[in-house]
């Protein structure tokens, strides 16, 4: 084939015409270049390409519609959801994740409880970043679907509502068979100040896995009121590093008098990481029987430690 | 910048067979920020025209058929 040089890209009606070629290659470059123009007058003729025999078409159908917005997009990437090339879905799943238009949960709304868990999963996570209302009951039944995907972007669409209401839901979702589900559902409950919600955190700190120990332990330093913070000192003997650093944390933004010696302890450690939190939150702490713990990190090797060990040393004095 | 005289020893290589550029397609040569990459006048598909390359990889990323690679050199992996 003999190249030809570009037409417009504006050129909607020439466009149209390359969608009606025989070479899907042609087919796809115009779908490309319809993306391009990011003009909503493209979306129709991206639209109309959601069923072309070409999975090749379908998949950067599936790509430039996550350049566009609103309910002809999101019905169009609906449809492309429903697709049987894998790419195609995975495609349609990431562009719908991309919508900000409340006006696109419409069609998502109606693929929930469709008998493809990949549809009930693209879907529900478009979903989440729309956060609408009316999503909720949808969000609350797919949390006791089969599939844990699909289970933990259900969490996610329910937790960003952030609604009192929806908290039994999302307690309940912290003793899901899946870690996965129950990590997501434990940081879900950051927003609630309730008994509940800290109960429930509380009891997630004992968690077999480590993951939600740690998403726990750091959710719970943002529970202030009302919260023993002794309660986390048993994670600073934690095997995973990871859940010691977010319960240091948290025990330094919590103010924990008592903490002070153990967590002078995670001074010791090899990570580095650990050791500035430890001294960030020994500063917050802001006591003096931290005083020696800090001393002796004035000089550690980490830059980091060192910026923190002497703010830590100033706010005490 | 130097010319690529040898297409197959420079650092960004193009598949003809799956390269569309002759269908309408200029994402490599869009998105290269040396601009080094042209299509050719005779086969209609993309290729290396400049000898220079930051590695920057979008070309290879953001080729919608996987046609260009980018052979990055032992010591900058």
């Amino acid at each position: 084939m003999v190249f030809e040089p570009f037409e417009d890209e504006s050129d909607f009606e020439l466009l149209a015409d390359k969608l009606g070629e025989d070479d899907p290659a042609v087919r796809r470059v115009a779908v490309m270049d319809l993306a391009d123009t990011a003009d909503p007058e493209a979306i129709p003729l991206i639209a109309s390409t959601v069923k072309d025999e070409s999975p090749e078409v379908r998949l950067q159908a599936a790509i430039a519609l996550g350049e566009f917005d609103g309910l002809a997009t999101a019905t169009a990437l609906c449809l492309l959801l429903q697709d049987t090339d894998n790419r195609v879905i995975q495609a349609a799943t990431d562009s719908l994740s991309e919508l900000k238009d409340p006006a696109s949960a419409e069609p998502m709304l109606d693929l929930t409880s469709h008998d493809n868990a990949k549809v009930r999963e693209g879907a529900l996570l478009g979903l989440k970043q729309l956060r609408r209302p009316d999503a909720m009951a949808n969000g609350i039944e797919a949390m006791k679907d089969p599939v844990p995907a699909v289970r933990i972007q259900a969490v996610g669409v329910v937790g960003y509502l952030k609604a009192e209401e929806a908290l039994p839901a999302l307690i309940a979702s912290c003793k899901d068979a899946d870690p996965e589900v129950r990590r997501t559902a434990v940081g879900a409950l950051a927003f609630s100040r309730s008994s509940h919600a800290k109960d429930a955190l509380l009891v997630a700190l004992a968690d077999e896995h480590w993951a939600v120990r740690e998403i726990a332990a750091e959710v719970l330093g943002k529970h202030s009121e009302g919260l023993d913070g002794q309660k986390l000192m048993p994670l600073l003997d934690d095997p995973y590093w990871q859940v010691r650093v977010k319960a240091v944390r948290s025990l330094g933004k919590l103010r924990v008098v008592e903490a002070v010696d153990k967590i002078g302890s995670q001074l010791d450690e090899v990570t580095s990481n650990l050791r500035k939190e430890a001294a960030a939150a020994l500063g917050e702490i802001a006591e003096k029987s931290a005083l020696p713990y800090l001393e002796k990190l004035v000089d550690d090797p980490d830059p980091d430690v060192r910026k923190n060990v002497r703010w830590a040393l100033g706010r005490i004095g | 910048m130097p010319l690529a005289n040898t297409p197959t020893s420079v650092p960004v290589v193009v598949d003809d067979e799956k390269c569309i550029a002759d269908k309408g397609c200029t994402v490599c040569v869009d998105v290269c920020p040396l601009d080094v990459l042209r299509i050719s006048d005779l086969t209609g598909k993309a290729y290396m025209k400049y000898d220079e390359c930051w590695y920057c990889m979008p070309c290879e990323a953001d080729c919608p058929t996987d046609a260009v690679t980018v052979n990055i050199p032992y010591l900058l992996r």
